[in-house]
């Protein structure tokens, strides 16, 4: 028995050793070197290096690899007990509370923006799913043609002209930029509860934040195991998802697909939303 | 499993397979006619969707499946612009191999995911728009009990024929997601196009697995 339990605990004894080890080294990497930079005579080398925009990969490439460590022992067994244990409607109907609570922000991105058309819809929507929505349980605004979008204000500053910055890959929060961890903490900044205190603000501030890391890394389980089964590289993919993606959602070019990601951190290959 | 999720899954998929597409470079001077274009997209859809609704065993979907893509999609012009600037580093032996595996991964995506297509429909949504060099056709595709989704393929003209030489699902192109992920296989195994095609052959292999199953 205490055999059985000494060997049981042994590998993850290791694992957590590696997973010091690894935070070592990726604060190592991510001092000292960056990714080494091919040689300026081939052009097309020097092309594909500018293209990526991932100057710090080796640093990158460790905080995805704790990343992935973490996602596979917490957040996505996480995300599978929310699915078990809450039917398809609950979810849903948590899903439309997030978005519904999330709407002022993307509002005010929107007037940032400078895009009324797509404020006056924001606002009609907020509307019509507080209420007739019941507190935004239902989303009805669709049902009126009210069609949901994101924004956030790592877009705006893009549509302000603020440079992308280096990709940034960051442990449990996914793949970034700069330019998208600023629009983040400016997120946080509009959001008017974050300058309330007190008790019960700060549970709700708590179980929202909670409620969303669930709901967006329920709805990758497919995508992610699909990148992690058929990519050779799903670093390489992630980072080429998320950059295009993010170009497309800063345009506000239609995709063909109903509004997606709530964050502007993310993985780059988000599910559709209701 | 949520509707949401599913969706995901499938256009995830979809594009996966359809999607490592592009044109060769170069020779695209034709114009492609939108409206050709678009009945191109329906036709090859609408076979392919019958195909892998089809009774009888995955070997013989798989085949009928293969005729359809080599038939629609520009597979030879779509596979060079993926290994990009490492198509002239590889030799003529590593170029064919590589056409090859590519052409089966494509098939073998698809395959290996027959039954979550199931009761697949496909129709042609509101927009063809044109570019410089090709046409941009939106599709909607939808299973019954769930909500439908965006797929748009990028169609050029390559020998005088209509093909598929991009599908482009949520904004990402998977042509370009692909070129990133073969170019960073290669580079990191010491510029060596032979790294790439071991992978390709695994990738292959996982694959048949997952269809046998």
């Amino acid at each position: 028995m205490i055999a059985t339990r000494a060997t049981q605990a042994a590998p993850g004894l290791s694992r957590a050793a590696r997973l010091r080890s690894v935070l070592g080294l990726a604060l190592l990497v991510g001092l000292g070197a960056c990714a080494t930079r091919p040689d300026p005579t081939d052009t097309e080398a020097v092309a594909e290096f500018r293209a990526n925009n991932d100057p710090l990969e080796p640093m990158n490439r460790a905080a995805y690899f704790v990343h992935d460590g973490i996602d596979t022992l917490v957040l996505r067994p996480a995300a599978e007990i929310y699915r078990v244990f809450l039917p398809p409607e609950v979810r849903t109907a948590i899903r439309n509370v997030l978005a519904n609570l999330r709407t002022p922000v993307i509002l005010v991105n929107d007037l940032l923006q400078g895009e009324t058309q797509r404020a006056a819809t924001t606002t009609g929507r907020f509307l019509v799913n507080t209420t007739v929505g019941i507190g935004g349980i239902f989303d009805r605004a669709t049902d009126f043609g009210l069609l949901g979008h994101t924004e956030d204000f790592g877009q705006t500053l893009a549509v302000w002209g603020a440079p992308e910055g280096p990709y940034l890959f960051i442990p449990v929060l996914g793949p970034s930029s700069p330019r998208d961890v600023a629009g983040f903490a400016g997120d946080v900044a509009m959001n008017p509860l974050t300058y309330v205190g007190g008790e019960t603000v700060d549970a709700i501030t708590i179980t929202r934040t909670g409620a969303t890391a669930l709901d967006t890394r329920e709805g990758l389980i497919e995508p992610i195991d699909q990148v992690r089964a058929t990519s050779l590289d799903p670093y390489a993919t992630i980072r080429s998802a998320y950059r295009q993606r993010r170009v497309v959602e800063i345009r506000n070019e239609p995709t063909g697909a109903a509004a997606t990601s709530d964050l502007g951190i993310g993985s780059g290959i988000q599910g559709l939303r209701r | 499993m949520t509707v949401t999720a599913r969706r995901t899954l499938i256009l995830g998929t979809l594009g996966g397979s359809l999607g490592l597409l592009s044109p060769a470079g170069g020779a695209r001077a034709q114009q492609m006619e939108p409206q050709r274009a678009a009945n191109f997209i329906r036709t090859t859809g609408q076979e392919l969707v019958a195909a892998i609704n089809a009774d009888g065993p995955v070997p013989q979907r798989r085949d009928r499946v293969g005729a359809i893509l080599r038939q629609a999609v520009d597979v030879q012009g779509v596979g060079r612009f993926i290994l990009g600037r490492w198509w002239r580093t590889a030799n003529a032996q590593q170029q064919q191999e590589y056409l090859r595996l590519f052409e089966e991964v494509l098939i073998r995506n698809l395959s290996s995911r027959f039954g979550e297509y199931q009761g697949l429909t496909f129709s042609l949504g509101r927009s063809q728009s044109r570019t410089e060099e090709d046409v941009l056709v939106s599709t909607i595709v939808e299973r019954a009990g769930s909500p439908a989704f965006g797929l748009d393929w990028r169609v050029a003209e390559v020998g005088g024929q209509p093909r598929v030489v991009d599908v482009i699902a949520e904004g990402t192109s998977l042509r370009l997601t692909t070129r990133s992920e073969y170019s960073s296989v290669i580079t990191r195994n010491g510029n060596n196009v032979q790294a790439l095609l071991g992978a390709m052959r695994q990738q292959i292999t996982q694959l048949a697995a997952r269809e046998g199953t």
